[in-house]
């Protein structure tokens, strides 16, 4: 266990969950700070050794995929306890309870998707301090921005960071309504199923097993399979499409917006202040007019740095 | 979190992730270097009651992540809290717990267990990784804007001698554009995160100064700024906003040098987490 190693977790955690390409970016980072001249070892590995040292603490960092696209995802999860812990202490119980109501319809639904509607009808029944609709509404949206739930079109269905972390619980309290997938034969949320037998496999999981298949049949009662059959997920073509949102994630503002590094610095020279700043003009994705800002990267005590903008127009 | 121990099983991932090490229901404590010091420990033990290493393992490791997620909120952690959340009838080992978790928390992940302040049963994490700059940037939850904030409180109150009056922080701060009575686009409310959040956290104290009218209040360095943070490092960071160097002001320089040579000196006797009475053997590997 080197300082590599620590720092790497130690970011690692400020993530709930990461796609392996910034895993891979995130090592990159460690290896920089600490031993330039290391070759970087291959992530497997690298991931391996530490989860040895982990072990005894009861965690792991795991590796899984995403049920709709097949991205290859992490997580530092929780291997003792089987609940729903790690959410315990970023949310009351009365959201707690949603989570579970919520849970609980996904898991029981035949698409993997629980309808707003039908989650929020459940908001009398929840423990703790009563919660209106409204305020449902608001708390579903939390799940979704801190990765527990994806929304699609009203419809929820768990992250694959709740199915990482919250697999054994699920197995455990749901033993007869859980699915299990036919090839990887994991917990499955979102699938296709064949329609004579019933069998259900990940989109991902069909993805690979009919790679380069023309006529596609069920591998349990080989009938044909009537679903269209997606790409496997490629990391290569990933990663031009990657680099762009790296650049527009690292200009969070309201609005991403491509960054022009050209554009000399005609405002605040303060010694914080980082090369990244937004340009004038109309924000690409809706239009709205961006003004001109700084931004400062200030040392914190404690080892954060903050970015803070300076919001003066230029 | 859970109180009943399951036995640990790897539930297959979708990845091509092979299941590591074997799926065995006892704890490996031989793993990786020390194993002839674990071994040590598990003969000098005493068994107290009939708890098995396993359970004490998973005690530890609850502990571990009771304190990393208390410390992500910057809270101090009161022992009172870890022995009603945690530890509960395993009360009689806690200091044993106490230095188990310390030792796996600076091992694995780098932090220090520190006691707030000598006697006082509150305990914070202190990084020993040095933070830098290009960190922000694979973070996951971009610090927190309010440390900008934060720090310029700090350099003021150093830069004052240590102390500074409530009236005169807002004299400064109202140049900034920042006021204790409107809310601020990035700071969200100033006096409260001043003179309430960061007073919880104990990066400041905040005291009442007797015999003023109006009442005024007095700021100054809390017990968490002095382990996370060093006079010499807030002077520099003044120096920088000022783009000179932390010479120029030959006082406060001086005292930070004092300041620098008192660190690294040898504690005498350092705050240490577990008040242990029994010697304790050979760390966990």
């Amino acid at each position: 266990m080197t300082d590599v190693h620590r720092r790497f977790l130690q970011l690692l955690m400020t993530h709930g969950v990461l796609e392996e390409r910034d895993v891979k970016r995130l090592q990159k980072h460690c290896y920089k700070v600490h031993d330039c001249n290391a070759t970087i070892e291959k992530l497997e590995d690298f991931i391996n050794n530490i989860n040895s040292v982990l072990e005894s603490l009861y965690i792991e960092i795991k590796k899984g995929v995403t049920e709709d696209d097949g991205r290859p995802i992490y997580a530092l999860v929780n291997l003792a306890t089987t609940s729903i812990s790690k959410m315990a202490s970023d949310f009351a119980e009365n959201e707690l309870d949603l989570f579970r109501k919520a849970l609980e319809l996904i898991i029981d639904s035949d698409t993997g998707f629980a309808s707003s509607t039908n989650i929020l009808n459940l908001v009398d029944q929840l423990k703790g301090k009563k919660m209106r609709k409204k305020e449902a509404e608001h708390v579903l949206q939390k799940f979704v921005q801190s990765k527990w739930l994806i929304e699609k079109e009203g419809e929820f269905t768990l992250h694959g960071r709740a199915i990482l972390e919250m697999d054994q619980y699920i197995r455990e309290t749901y033993p007869d309504a859980v699915k299990v997938c036919n090839i990887c034969r994991s917990l499955l949320i979102q699938g296709q199923s064949c329609e004579t037998c019933g069998i259900r496999m990940h989109l991902p999981c069909v993805a690979k097993y009919f790679q380069s298949n023309s006529e596609p049949h069920c591998p349990h009662c080989n009938d044909y399979w009537p679903h269209e059959v997606p790409e496997v997920f490629d990391p290569e073509k990933e990663r031009e499409t990657g680099q762009l949102q790296q650049t527009l994630s690292l200009l969070s503002w309201d609005h991403p917006g491509p960054a022009d590094p050209t554009r000399p610095l005609q405002h605040c020279a303060g010694p914080f202040l980082t090369k990244v700043f937004l340009p004038q003009g109309p924000c690409p994705c809706c239009g709205e007019h961006l003004p001109q800002v700084c931004q400062f990267r200030i040392p914190g005590p404690s080892g954060f740095y903050s970015d803070v903008y300076c919001d003066s127009p230029i | 979190m859970s109180q009943k121990p399951k036995s640990r099983s790897r539930p297959s991932s979708q990845g091509e992730r092979e299941p590591g090490g074997g799926g065995e229901e006892a704890p490996s404590t031989s793993r990786g270097p020390g194993g002839a010091a674990s071994q040590r420990r598990a003969q000098a033990s005493p068994a107290p009651g009939p708890r098995s290493q396993k359970q004490l393992e998973l005690k530890v490791a609850e502990l571990v992540q009771f304190l990393l997620i208390k410390d992500q909120r910057k809270i101090p952690i009161r022992r009172t809290d870890i022995l009603r959340h945690v530890v509960g009838d395993y009360k009689d080992v806690l200091p044993e717990l106490l230095r188990r978790a310390a030792e796996r928390l600076e091992y694995v992940f780098g932090y220090r267990l520190v006691e707030l302040e000598p006697r006082s049963n509150t305990y914070i994490l202190v990084n020993t990784l040095e933070p830098v700059e290009e960190d922000a940037e694979v973070r996951g939850d971009q610090g927190t804007p309010t440390t900008g904030l934060l720090m310029i409180v700090l350099g003021l109150i150093f830069m004052k001698g240590n102390t500074i009056k409530e009236t005169e922080v807002w004299d400064f701060l109202r140049r900034l554009g920042v006021h204790p009575d409107k809310k601020h686009l990035i700071f969200g409310e100033p006096k409260k995160l001043i003179t309430e959040d960061f007073v919880r956290q104990r990066y400041l104290d905040y005291r009442r100064i007797p015999h003023t009218d109006p009442v005024d209040y007095e700021l100054q360095w809390g017990p968490r700024t002095n382990l996370e943070t060093s006079k010499m490092k807030v002077l520099k960071f003044v120096a920088k906003v000022h783009n000179q160097d932390p010479k120029d002001w030959p006082a406060q320089y001086c005292e930070a040098l004092a300041d620098e040579e008192a660190r690294a000196r040898p504690q005498p006797a350092g705050p240490s987490p577990a008040t242990a009475s029994a010697p304790t053997p050979a760390p966990v590997s």
